[in-house]
C-alpha cells in the first residue's frame, strides 16, 4: 500500500509544482487585500482535489487492473486512495497555517481565531468533498463523476445562496462561545462519520468491480 | 503437478459466454492459449488473476484456491498485459521503488540486469518510451520477484521480430527451472510454433483444442486433392475442410495414417496458424 502512495505521489509531482506557482501568484494578489483566509480555502481545495487527479492518471493508464494482478487487495486500494486525501488535505492545512501566519507577520497583526476556524472548517469541507467524490469516481469513472464534481460544488452552494435570499439568521460567532464550539465539534464528527461511511461505501462498490 | 488448473470454468456476459473452460499449465512447460481475437482469452486470464467475477469453476495456481489465497499466489506470479499500465511520468527508479514495497522478493539488482539486458534507459520516463520499450519494461518488472509462473497476455504483440526473438530466449531460460511455468496467449501464432510445449485453442468461448504442440504438429496435415478424392475420405479421418478454387484443402487428424491408406496422397505439415485457420474457417 505505500507503494501505491508513493506512486500517487510522484505522479502528482507536476500538479504541485502549478499549484505552487498558481499559490505565489495567489498569494502576492490576495495577502496585501488582507484576504489570506480566502487563499487558506483555495489552497486546502486544491490539495483536495489532487486525490480525483490522480484517480483519473490510473484510469488513463489502466493502473488498477494491472495493481491487482500484484500482491495487493482491493481493500488496500480503496484505502490508499483515503490515506493520500488525509495526507493532501493535513498538508494543504500546513501550508494554509504557513501562509496565514506569514500574512498577518507582513500586515503586523498576528494571527486572529478567526483565520485559524476558517482553515478548521475548510479542512473539514475539504474531507467530506473528497468522501464524497471518491465513490462516485470508482462508481462511473473519473470521466462521468467530472459532471458530479460540478454538481457536488454546486448543490451546497445553491443551497446556501437559497437560505441567504430568505433571510435565515445564521449561528452569528463570536456572541456565543460555546454554542459555536458545539458547532465545530458537531461538524468534525459528522466529517469523520462521513468518511469513513464513505470508506466503506467505496469497498464496497470496488470490490464488485470487474476489470 | 500443474501450474495452474482451471475447471469448468463460465462467465456470461450479455454478449459473450466463456462455456466450461478447463485446462492445465504443468509445471515446466510453456502453454500457448491462442484464438483470435474476442474468443475469449483475455477473459480467462482475467479470471485466473481473479480480476473478475466468475459464474461458476475453480482455479487453482500453485496448488493454492485463486480466490481465497489470492495475495498469497500473487506474490508467486509474474503478469504482463496488453498495453502498458504505467503512469506517462514515471522512471524505471520510481518503479523499483513502488515494487519493492509491494512484492516481498523484489530484486533490485535483478531489475537492473534486465533493464540493461534490454536496453532500457534509467533517466527517462515511460512517457518518452517507444512501444517495444513499454513492453519490455513490464516484461522485466515481471521477472523481477523470483516468480514461479508467468500469465502474458499479448505480450509478444508490439514487438519487432528481432526483439521478440529475444523477449522468446527470455522466457526459454526462464522455463529452465522445473517448477516454473508459462501461460502467454497471443495471436502471433509463430512465436508459440517456436517455444510453446502445449497448445490450447479457444473459440467462441469454448475450449476446442488442448494438445501437445509436438503432437499436434507430427499427427495433422493438410491434403490438398479434388472434391471426387474428398468424398471417399471417411469423416472420422479428417477435422475440417476448406474448398477453394483449386479443389479441396483438408485438415488430417492422422498424416501417416492416411498416407498408409492413400499411398498418392499429398500431404503437408501444418503450421499452428493453419490448424486455427481451419477450425475457424473451414467446414466440418
Amino acid at each position: 500500500m505505500k507503494g501505491l502512495i508513493l506512486k500517487d505521489f510522484i505522479n502528482l509531482g507536476r500538479s504541485f509544482k502549478s499549484v505552487g506557482v498558481a499559490l505565489v501568484a495567489l498569494a502576492i494578489i490576495f495577502i496585501p487585500m488582507g484576504n489570506e483566509s480566502f487563499i487558506s480555502g483555495m489552497i486546502v481545495l486544491m490539495f483536495a482535489m489532487m486525490v480525483i487527479t490522480t484517480m483519473s492518471y490510473d484510469d488513463t493508464a489502466k493502473w488498477d487492473t494491472y495493481a491487482l494482478t500484484m500482491p495487493i487487495t482491493r481493500k488496500e486500494v480503496v484505502r490508499s486512495k483515503y490515506l493520500l486525501l488525509l495526507m493532501l488535505d493535513l498538508t494543504g492545512v500546513v501550508l494554509a497555517l504557513a501562509l496565514a501566519f506569514v500574512g498577518s507577520f507582513l500586515k503586523g497583526t498576528g494571527i486572529t481565531v478567526e483565520t485559524l476556524l476558517g482553515i478548521l472548517i475548510i479542512l473539514m469541507i475539504a474531507v467530506i468533498f473528497g468522501s464524497a467524490l471518491i465513490p462516485l469516481i470508482y462508481k462511473f469513472g473519473p470521466e462521468k463523476a467530472r459532471l458530479m464534481i460540478v454538481l457536488c460544488a454546486a448543490i451546497p452552494t445553491a443551497v446556501l445562496l437559497i437560505v441567504a435570499k430568505l433571510n435565515v439568521p445564521f449561528p452569528a460567532i463570536g456572541n456565543e462561545e460555546t454554542v459555536f464550539g458545539i458547532i465545530m465539534i458537531a461538524m468534525a464528527l459528522i466529517s469523520l462519520v462521513i468518511f469513513f461511511a464513505s470508506y466503506f461505501i467505496s469497498v464496497k462498490i470496488y470490490q464488485k468491480k470487474e476489470f | 503437478m500443474n501450474a495452474i488448473e482451471i475447471k469448468n470454468l463460465n462467465k456470461s456476459y450479455h454478449d459473450f459466454n466463456l462455456k466450461n473452460v478447463s485446462f492445465n499449465v504443468p509445471k515446466g512447460s510453456i502453454v500457448g492459449f491462442i484464438g483470435e481475437n474476442g474468443a475469449g482469452k483475455t477473459t480467462t486470464l482475467k479470471a485466473i488473476l481473479n480480476l473478475i467475477n466468475r459464474d461458476n469453476g475453480t482455479i487453482e495456481i500453485l496448488g493454492m484456491n485463486n480466490t481465497s489465497e489470492d495475495k498469497k499466489i500473487k506474490e508467486d506470479i509474474g503478469v504482463v498485459l496488453d498495453g502498458c499500465n504505467f503512469h506517462d511520468s514515471l522512471k524505471t527508479g520510481d518503479i523499483s521503488k513502488m515494487m519493492a514495497s509491494i512484492y516481498k522478493n523484489w530484486n533490485l539488482s535483478v531489475f537492473q540486469r534486465y533493464l540493461k539486458k534490454f536496453e532500457l534507459p534509467e533517466n527517462k520516463t515511460v512517457k518518452e518510451y517507444s512501444r517495444g520499450m513499454k513492453m519490455k519494461l513490464q516484461i522485466a518488472v515481471a521477472l523481477s520477484h523470483d516468480p514461479k509462473v508467468l500469465i502474458l497476455d499479448e505480450a509478444t504483440s508490439g514487438l519487432d521480430p528481432i526483439v521478440r526473438e529475444e523477449m522468446l530466449d527470455v522466457f526459454m531460460e526462464f522455463i529452465q527451472d522445473e517448477e516454473h511455468a508459462i501461460l502467454i496467449s497471443s495471436h502471433i501464432t509463430s512465436d508459440l510454433d517456436k517455444i510453446a510445449d502445449y497448445i490450447v485453442f479457444i473459440h467462441q468461448g469454448e475450449i476446442l483444442l488442448n494438445e501437445e504442440k509436438e503432437t499436434l504438429l507430427e499427427g495433422m496435415g493438410i491434403l490438398k486433392c479434388s472434391e471426387d478424392d474428398f468424398r471417399k475420405l471417411d469423416k472420422e479421418e479428417y477435422i475440417r475442410y476448406r474448398k477453394n478454387q483449386f479443389g479441396f484443402e483438408v485438415l488430417i487428424k492422422d498424416k501417416l495414417a492416411l498416407k498408409r491408406k492413400y499411398k498418392e496422397a499429398i500431404v503437408d505439415g501444418v503450421t499452428i496458424e493453419e490448424i486455427m485457420l481451419f477450425y475457424v474457417r473451414g467446414e466440418r
